[in-house]
């Protein structure tokens, strides 16, 4: 019968297959060759890179750091742009204002913003640290010691992508319904209750697409990090997707910084989907 | 459980506006302890805005509210005891069907052990104790409509329970069953039920007093008998019944109000001065024959109703329709009906006279 069918998916297939299918297979071979730049093109070294990369500290150090800087920065986000979207969500005084103030941070560039965040944190010559100063604290070596650079890329991330759990939370709770709200009042709840009870729950669902969304992007880090820190002190900022970008783009290993990628991608999507299917019995799944 | 007295209560929603529009004009009102009442009228006739009022999730911009005798107007909602079930269902989506049940209670910090009595009790009369256990998400609209009138019940001490539209989304069949559970919960626990609705019907079946509105007024307030035999309005009328009440242009003659379109005529109260008249009688009030005055015409359509159907009669330019035994008349027909002398009413500018 519908035999046309195939003449109609034809083109969404080209597209598929050229598009998503052909760099992930493509990268796949390159992962398997001893492709650098000495020896360019596509030879044939087995699981050689796989298991340089098993003995690669360095790689399994940035994968932690990683994940530490994903989980970290999307919950302080999640926390800070709940809490925000609460502030505006109901009639306050010049709420368009705030809710497009709220906003900005994301509509910046992110490498243009780190520019400016590496000059504010900047030890001697940003503003930053005077301001400290004259609230009576030491001076912060903001960039110039492990754990502060740490905490000044994990800032700026908060900074640029809080805006963008504000904004899906706020859409979640203008969706609301309100009957939920009067009964609560006339069940005799009080605005810890109720928010416990009636927005909290009705905001699960979004909360987990907007956390995953997150950890996605998150997990990708690479900007801020080249632009502030360049990964050090040493190595302590340098993430993952850094750590490939050196391999690949300035050590010029095409080879090892694809299988480096692959192992990469397969982490991100077991440990997402594990985080996503927690998520969901914990928040959105009703008690049995 | 309380007396619900309502004390020159008016609303608007722009109250400082210089032409305040009135969603609710003001009304005195007393409801009885223990009694049903349905507030009926189309949508937007200030039904739901009375009904919040009540309940306190809306301060009136006028008068006050009396709960047996005591001013709650300033009270808040939580304190002033009462329950609401609303059109959508409402429950906590987190929680079993127990913890929704318990709900008002918890709020109200009452102790653990009672709690679980009346949970227990509630869920038993309302058949939702094998539920109990289970996430109350998963339950069939209806079952969350009684959750949700479940968690009204469970306060032991509850002034009220204010039904706003509560059978809309549920199934006809399941209706049914829901207006029966109503009816007995009123008759068991005594407790004073106030329905909001659109529907005649579900007033008229639940309800031993039916307040009609329009535009933000009390129009009637009656049995159901009394709305149906002597609508105060032409607009009770037409609300009420179905086929709505036939009304036809009439004029004072010689001491007679007559409806030369339809050849009616009854004599003129004392008094009764001129403008806008007319003549009103209900479709099911005609007979084929007895005592009475005849109106006739020629038969233009014929909706079936079971044993009777409902019959459009047209003579000249005047219309009316008659509930008549089923099979008596076909299309086209000339038909000759009588209509009892009390049962045709007069209006003056749209009121009733007599």
């Amino acid at each position: 019968m519908y035999r046309q069918k195939y003449l109609f998916l034809t083109p969404g297939l080209i597209a598929l297959v050229a598009i998503i299918l052909f760099p992930l297979l493509f990268t796949i071979r390159v992962s398997f060759s001893g492709w650098d730049v000495y020896n360019p093109g596509l030879s044939w070294k087995g699981g050689q890179n796989f298991s340089r990369l098993m003995a690669d500290s360095r790689y399994w150090a940035a994968l932690g750091r990683l994940s530490v800087m994903a989980v970290g920065t999307v919950l302080i986000q999640y926390v800070l742009g709940f809490a925000l979207a609460l502030l505006v969500w109901r009639d306050v005084i010049a709420r368009r204002f705030f809710r497009v103030l709220f906003l900005v941070p994301m509509m910046t560039t992110p490498v243009i913003m780190s520019v400016i965040w590496r000059t504010i944190f900047h030890e001697s010559l940003g503003p930053l640290n005077p301001i400290i100063r004259g609230l009576g604290l030491p001076g912060v070596p903001w960039l110039s010691d492990p754990v502060w650079a740490f905490v000044a890329v994990m800032l700026v991330e908060i900074w640029q992508w809080t805006p963008f759990m504000f904004l899906l939370l706020l859409a979640g709770l203008l969706s609301l319904p309100s009957e939920p709200y009067l009964a609560a009042r006339i069940d005799g709840a009080g605005p810890v209750r109720t928010f416990f009870s009636v927005t909290f729950p009705g905001l699960a669902a979004i909360s987990v697409g907007a956390i995953v969304i997150r950890l996605i992007e998150a997990s990708k880090i690479l900007d801020t990090v080249y632009v502030m820190t360049s990964g050090g002190p040493g190595e302590s900022t340098e993430t993952a997707s850094y750590y490939i970008y050196i391999r690949g783009l300035r050590d010029f290993q095409i080879g090892y910084s694809a299988a480096l990628s692959i192992i990469y991608l397969v982490i991100m999507i077991v440990a997402l989907t594990i985080i996503a299917k927690l998520l969901v019995r914990f928040l959105v799944r009703p008690a049995p | 459980m309380a007396r619900i007295e309502l004390d020159h209560l008016a609303h608007s929603y722009a109250p400082d506006a210089p032409d305040p529009a009135w969603a609710l004009r003001p009304i005195d009102m007393v409801w009885e302890d223990g009694g049903t009442y349905a507030l009926l009228g189309p949508s937007g006739c200030g039904k739901s805005t009375m009904l919040n009022i009540i309940s306190g999730l809306l301060r009136p911009s006028q008068g006050r509210v009396l709960f047996d005798g005591r001013d709650v107007t300033a009270l808040d909602t939580g304190r002033r005891n009462i329950a609401q079930v609303f059109q959508v269902p409402v429950i906590y989506t987190s929680m079993t069907v127990a913890q929704n049940l318990a709900f008002p209670l918890v709020c109200r910090k009452v102790a653990p052990a009672i709690i679980r009595r009346r949970v227990g009790d509630i869920a038993e009369r309302l058949g939702l104790a094998p539920h109990l256990q289970r996430s109350a998400v998963g339950l069939t609209a209806d079952h969350k409509q009684l959750v949700s009138l479940g968690r009204g019940l469970v306060r032991e001490d509850v002034s009220a329970i204010l039904l706003d539209e509560p059978l809309t989304v549920i199934d006809p069949q399941m209706k049914f069953e829901l207006r029966k559970i109503l009816k007995q919960i009123n008759e068991e626990f005594g407790i004073t039920m106030v329905l909001v609705t659109h529907d005649q019907n579900e007033a008229m079946t639940f309800a031993r007093t039916v307040v009609v509105m329009n535009h933000g007024e009390v129009v009637q307030a009656g049995t159901p008998q009394d709305l149906f035999e002597h609508p105060a309005t032409t607009h009770v009328g037409y609300f009420i019944g179905s086929p709505a009440m036939n009304f036809v242009e009439a004029r004072l003659e010689g001491g007679m109000v007559r409806a030369p379109a339809l050849g009616l005529a009854r004599a003129a109260p004392a008094g009764l001065a001129g403008g806008d008249l007319a003549l009103g009688f209900r479709p099911e009030h005609l007979a084929p024959d007895g005592p009475g005055q005849r109106v006739g015409g020629r038969v233009t359509r014929i909706w079936f109703e079971g044993l009777e159907e409902v019959a459009e009669i047209a003579r000249d330019d005047a219309t009316f329709r008659a509930r008549v035994p089923s099979g008596m008349f076909r299309t086209g027909d000339d038909a000759t009906l009588a209509l009892p002398d009390d049962r045709l009413l007069v209006y003056r500018e749209g009121r009733l006279v007599v």
